[in-house]
């Protein structure tokens, strides 16, 4: 790799911002390990996340991306290492941050207006704020029409729309995405994809998404991550180099079809580990 | 579509009701009066009853007793049951017990609650709870352990306190499965209403159908135990609307 690892600028610029202007780092994770008992899930995990930065974590299922995604958010402890997010040391979930599932991880009891607000309420906002949030949010994913809707009336896709709203809502400064669109048909994950980054580039926030689509990685990050071996550790951090608004004619850049071939070669073949040392 | 076919179910539910009381009418006709009374001197008897109050005074002594019993079953098996399945080494201590009570016969309780309490109103409502309270207790401890944890961790992940836990998600959760647990609960506790009338001092509805067996009261006896039996349907009834109501969010009903 030739590129250097630097922080992103704002997202309504380019990406090619000018070098040693380094947004300071919103989350910074040092020497991370986890284990379950006798196994033993990922270590020596560094990096960092920008203010407005998106970092995706691809890697083979079972490599520990859920299990990484859940010792930043302090809902499991490490074994190893340390994460400091807004300044603070995680050792159980802090404000601030907020995570959307994989299993979208709705309240099968609450409708659509309930479950949105959830985290609002968690976060002590007023009744006022909540009245005028959780419309608004509702409407940002495109679930207006479907307030009083509960769970089990709605597609995966809306499902999914009304986790991203109810992690919105509570206006995070670090979103964390397991696998978000995984469990959604390919055209939805499409549309799902593209209305996630126009959001992101309304208010830019610290982001990790994790994903085993290499396409989506790639289309998504600033950086990709890339997680491999048992156990699994960072066997390439991939700069991301293409311009930002992302969207759908992003996929037609040539350079997208190169990083993507990239990526691929790291996540499928270890043979190419010398590729990696030639230029992108 | 759904009303044309609910209406026809209950004209033939109706209709059966009615065929089932024909034959008992004309088949009573046949049969020795000292054991059998014919539906409609079975009906009179408690038409009379009701017109003298004596099967209002019963009915209110009986339900006295038994709304009494049910709600300390319902507080302490929901409570409990919602402590159980958050608290894990209770759960842990006290599993055991609750599964031999839960298993226990209640009846063969009675004398030893006879012996300890005597005759009186609380042996009766003590009766009652425990008849129903198992029933409460294990579908809610059950229904709160079927909690998928994720959606715990979902709650952690928002930084919820233990209070918004219960409040948002267990007891909302478990609601509809308490609910099983208390329809449940309604008819074993009818049966210890009826027992704890019949073993403990006689009183309510209990000792009308007692009377009237030792009076050789055929048509009394059936009347009494009529009430008892539409009693139970009707209580049957409302533990199902209940159930139906809380469960409207699993897309069930
Ligand atoms: N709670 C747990 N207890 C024990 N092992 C676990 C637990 N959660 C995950 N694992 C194991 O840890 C490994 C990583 O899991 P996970 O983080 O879910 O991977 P991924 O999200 O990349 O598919 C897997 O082998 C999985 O079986
Ligand atoms: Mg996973």
């Amino acid at each position: 790799m030739s590129m250097a690892m630097d922080q992103r600028a704002p997202a309504h610029e380019t990406a090619k911002a000018p070098q040693g202007e380094r947004a300071p780092a919103r989350i910074r994770a040092r020497g991370l390990g986890k284990r379950y008992g006798a196994l033993q899930v990922f270590r020596d995990i560094d990096f960092e996340v920008g203010e407005r930065e998106i970092v995706a974590i691809v890697g083979p299922s079972g490599c520990g991306k859920t299990t990484l995604l859940r010792c930043i958010n302090g809902l499991i402890p490490l074994d190893a290492g340390e994460i400091v997010a807004n300044g603070e040391r995680v050792t159980q979930p802090i404000a601030g941050m907020a995570m959307v599932f994989q299993h979208f991880g709705l309240f099968p009891w609450k409708t659509v207006t309930a479950n949105v607000a959830y985290g609002l309420r968690m976060a002590g906002a007023t009744r006022a704020e909540i009245a005028e949030k959780v419309p608004y949010f509702i409407n940002l994913v495109g679930l207006a029409g479907f307030e009083h809707a509960y769970p089990y009336q709605m597609s995966g896709g809306m499902q999914q729309r009304c986790g991203l709203a109810r992690a919105l809502a509570i206006e995070p400064n670090v979103l964390l995405m397991d696998e978000p669109f995984a469990a959604v048909d390919a055209q939805t994950r499409e549309i799902l994809q593209f209305e996630l980054l126009r959001i992101w580039s309304e208010r830019p926030t610290a982001m990790v998404f994790v994903t085993h689509s290499i396409e989506e990685a790639v289309l998504m990050g600033h950086r990709v991550m890339v997680l491999k071996g048992r156990p699994s550790s960072i066997f390439e951090m991939v700069d991301i180099d293409l311009p930002f608004p992302r969207n759908r004619s992003t996929l037609l850049h040539p350079r997208f079809a190169k990083l993507r071939e990239h990526v691929w070669r790291c996540v499928m073949d270890e043979a190419q580990a010398a590729e990696r040392e030639l230029h992108v | 579509m759904a009303q044309p076919r609910f209406w026809s179910g209950q004209a033939i539910g109706i209709a059966a009701l009615v065929a089932g009381a024909l034959v008992w009418e004309i088949g009573a006709q046949f049969a020795n009066p000292a054991f059998v009374a014919p539906f409609s001197t079975t009906a009179a008897r408690m038409w009379e009853y009701a017109a003298s109050g004596t099967l209002t005074d019963a009915l209110a002594s009986s339900l006295a007793i038994y709304v009494s019993g049910m709600a300390y079953a319902i507080v302490v098996g929901v409570g409990l049951g919602l402590l159980l399945a958050r608290a894990r080494l209770l759960r842990i201590g006290l599993e055991s017990y609750i599964m031999i009570l839960y298993s226990t016969p209640m009846v063969a309780l009675i004398p030893f609650i006879l012996s300890m309490m005597g005759f009186g109103f609380a042996p009766k409502v003590l009766v009652v709870f425990l008849f129903a309270v198992f029933s409460v207790l294990y579908n809610t401890l059950e229904g709160a352990r079927s909690l998928k944890p994720e959606l715990l961790e979902v709650a952690r992940s928002f930084r919820s306190s233990e209070y918004a836990v219960w409040r948002d998600i267990l007891v909302p959760y478990t609601l509809p499965f308490a609910m099983t647990g208390i329809r449940q609960g309604i008819g074993r506790g009818l049966v210890g209403l009826v027992s704890a009338e019949f073993f403990l001092s006689g009183s309510g509805i209990g000792l009308l159908i007692i009377r009237s067996g030792q009076d050789f009261d055929v048509p009394g006896l059936y009347g009494a135990i009529m009430v008892i039996t539409i009693l139970g349907v009707a209580l049957m009834a409302i533990g199902r609307t209940l159930e139906n109501r809380f469960a409207a969010w699993r897309g069930l009903s």
